[in-house]
């Protein structure tokens, strides 16, 4: 078999998902439209010409900041054990295991202490 | 495609450094579920256990000798056993203070001065993440000296020195002081540690390999005058050199000495210093010894220059915090004739002068919290007048700590600087000496300076007053006073101990 | 394309950022030159890496980057309180300990 036909299967799953997603959610959902559907989407801000408060965003935004960034790093190092995953055996599972759980009590401390709350 | 070998871990061998980071992770739930009054009892029972453990491991580890900790990126060797035996003897000492004294912010995240903070002072908090930090910060040293490659080194170095920025700010009196100099502490050592990976990738470039053992031997074999490995011994020294605070990159050390809660200063300036200069010293003895010639110049500048400025400096100023600060650049510069010295006794002197310099700081660091008035710790030395006075115990067992710094004999600083001074005297090195002794003299001056204010003067303000020390902070200040006579006493079994043990496996 | 160009282009970004630092007076900008510094580390060591033909480097620059992202988090935690006390990031304005 041609080594490139896993991938373009992964590429048509991965299309079809999203078309499938799409189309099962302008089907089944309900459709209320307001005015604030209608607006461009602005991370919640309202959008008008002028930056509001001179372009400065709340600072809760930089709680938010630095949740994503324990996410991201746990990415970074996920990738390479992904693609070795099944040389490194049970080994790299444990350590992997290890590794996220780590991380996950971080997100757990932020989830206790209240940094997921808006306001 | 070749298979990757499963990686072999000594656990053994990591086990000290494995059960601190455990502590610390187990803090961080203890911060998430525990409810708030029960906290810092938790803690207490939480940190010292963890520290005591850990204690006892690299005690039963003592006779390991391995390169091979986690594939080569870790190795386990006499210095590293004596560096991280020290470094947990000194946290456990400093922790008897971190506990006793209310020194840090009862929120950190409410403004100064703000509402919320009164309300946080009023029900009693206390931001107890100060000690799962400090343990992170523990971790981070004890794998710095015994980091065996370049990224373990370098996530070493910033596993100790993030935690050690947030607890810099933390103070709980002087709010805006403490975050000034937490910022100025993180800003500066974000740059020393960019220089240093910096270095880094030109030390990778110059040897194709981040492995010690490995850079050692492209080193060895060629003639060390390679553009890649002069730029890369440069930045990596950088960055190392600012850790230690020599001149010229101090201008950190006083004002974040001066802002920090006096405990944890005393953390920063006695056992940072035991991580960061055994990690000069296996990086200059193990892996750039065969381009000698080309960083002990460097090294001999700096040195003269950090041991002239810090005694200098040392004598205008008029805080106690900020004169021990100038102080310990002044030391920094004392054990950098160590590594200059390059033989056996250099490694071994050093690392009994880190021994006896942490402990003689962290006690007198710790009478400094004791030294207070109605708004919190006095550190204008003008108002410590008379103080011999109001409480002599107190003020002698400071005073036998300036003696020691001084290197007085009869105390472990006599012993610690004779022994690295004959050190680099041995090795040839006689400018280095000449100018150790002439400043150490000068330092002796000052330090008496304030002797004589203390026992000789008369008192000015009647505010100033000595609390009365708790259990723990006077089990803390005279065991360290009863230790540095000791040490300075009968040196020999501690001597001969390091000496025994006091050999850098390649 | 000689490989050696990208160690001249990680030199001039490691020196922008290190001029940076000096001669910016914002926290927020000066932080951002120490990342400049930190990601002209990271492409010395991948160019390092293809020379040396080995993936060492591009390890390092892995872990570079999650220091990065530390330092952010701690970094700019620091510069928000300061912010939030005295309504500036500027490091002129933080001069108590100068006196």
């Amino acid at each position: 078999m041609n080594p490139y036909v896993p991938i373009i299967a992964v590429g048509a799953i991965g299309f079809g998902f999203g078309l499938i997603s799409l189309a099962a959610g302008a089907l089944t959902g309900p459709k209320r439209y307001n005015r604030a559907k209608l607006e461009a989407y602005e991370c919640g801000i309202e959008p008008s010409p002028q930056a509001q408060g001179g372009g400065r965003f709340p600072i809760k935004y930089f709680l938010t900041a630095m949740l994503f960034i324990i996410f991201d790093i746990e990415i970074v190092f996920l990738y390479p054990w992904a693609v070795t995953f099944d040389q490194l055996g049970v080994f790299g599972l444990i350590e992997m295991a290890l590794f996220i759980l780590t991380v996950f009590v971080a997100y757990v401390y932020v989830w206790r202490r209240g940094g997921l709350e808006w306001d | 495609m070749t298979g990757f070998v499963t990686p072999k871990l000594e656990y053994v061998a990591l086990l000290p450094m494995l059960i601190i980071f455990a502590g610390a992770i187990i803090g961080v739930l203890v911060e998430a579920f525990a409810k708030q009054s029960l906290r810092k009892f938790i803690h207490s029972l939480l940190t010292p256990t963890t520290l005591l453990l850990a204690l006892f491991q690299v005690f039963a580890n003592k006779d390991l000798v391995t390169t091979n900790a986690a594939i080569n990126s870790v190795v386990i060797d006499g210095p590293v056993i004596i560096a991280q035996g020290t470094i947990l003897i000194l946290t456990l000492i400093s922790l008897l203070f971190i506990l006793d004294v209310d020194s840090f912010a009862p929120e950190a995240s409410a403004l100064p001065g703000s509402e919320e903070e009164r309300k946080a002072l009023a029900i009693g908090k206390q931001q107890t993440e100060i000690f799962p930090l400090l343990l992170f910060s523990v971790a981070g040293m004890m794998l710095f000296p015994a980091a065996n490659d370049l990224i373990t080194l370098f996530i070493a170095l910033e596993v100790l020195s993030l935690p050690l920025y947030l607890m810099a700010g933390l103070s709980r009196r002087r709010r805006l002081f403490s975050q000034e100099s937490a910022m100025k502490y993180f800003l500066l050592g974000a740059y020393s540690s960019a220089f240093f990976i910096f270095g880094a990738a030109f030390l990778y470039g110059y040897s194709g390999s981040i492995q010690f053992s490995q850079i050692r031997s492209a080193v060895v074999g060629s003639s060390g005058n390679d553009v890649l490995l002069l730029i890369g011994i440069v930045f990596l020294s950088v960055g190392l050199l600012f850790k230690v605070g020599a001149v010229p990159f101090h201008a950190w050390t006083p004002d974040v000495y001066q802002g920090a809660p006096t405990p944890i200063t005393g953390f920063m300036a006695a056992v940072t210093k035991v991580a960061a200069f055994l990690a000069v010293l296996r990086i200059f003895y193990t892996v750039l010894d065969g381009a000698i010639w080309q960083w002990r110049p460097l090294l001999t500048a700096v040195a003269i220059l950090t041991m002239v400025v810090g005694s200098v400096v040392a004598l205008v100023q008029r805080d106690v915090k900020r004169m021990l600060a100038y102080s310990s650049i002044a030391h920094a510069g004392f054990l950098l004739t160590g590594v200059i010295a390059f033989n056996k006794a250099g490694l071994e002197s050093s690392l009994f002068y880190l021994l006896a310099y942490g402990i003689a700081t962290l006690g007198a660091f710790g009478i400094i919290t004791l030294i207070q008035d109605s708004q919190g710790e006095v550190t204008d030395l003008n108002r410590w007048a008379g103080l011999g006075k109001k409480s002599p115990a107190i003020a002698s067992a400071f005073a036998f700590f300036l003696l020691t710094f001084a290197g007085i004999p009869l105390t472990s600083g006599f012993i610690g600087k004779f022994s690295i001074f004959s050190a680099a005297y041995e090795s040839g090195n006689i400018a280095v000496v000449v100018v150790g002794v002439l400043t150490s003299a000068l330092a002796a001056f000052f330090y008496i300076r304030v002797i004589v204010l203390m026992f000789f003067t008369d008192a000015k303000d009647a505010t100033v007053t000595v609390t009365l020390p708790t259990l723990r902070s006077s089990i803390a200040v005279w065991g360290t006073a009863f230790l540095t006579l000791i040490l300075g006493v009968l040196p020999n079994s501690t001597l001969s101990f390091i000496e025994n043990l006091a050999i850098f496996t390649r | 394309m000689d490989i050696s160009y990208y160690l001249y282009l990680s030199a001039a970004l490691f020196v922008i950022g290190a001029v940076g630092v000096v001669i910016r007076r914002n926290a927020i900008v000066i932080f951002m030159c120490i990342e400049l510094m930190l990601n002209a580390s990271n492409l010395a060591f991948v160019t390092f890496a293809r020379i040396h033909g080995n993936l060492e480097g591009q390890m390092v620059a892995f872990f570079t980057m999650v220091v990065a992202a530390c330092e952010v988090v701690v970094g700019l935690a620091i510069i928000v309180m300061i912010y939030r006390s005295r309504r500036s990031a500027s490091v002129d304005d933080a001069s108590l300990l100068r006196r």
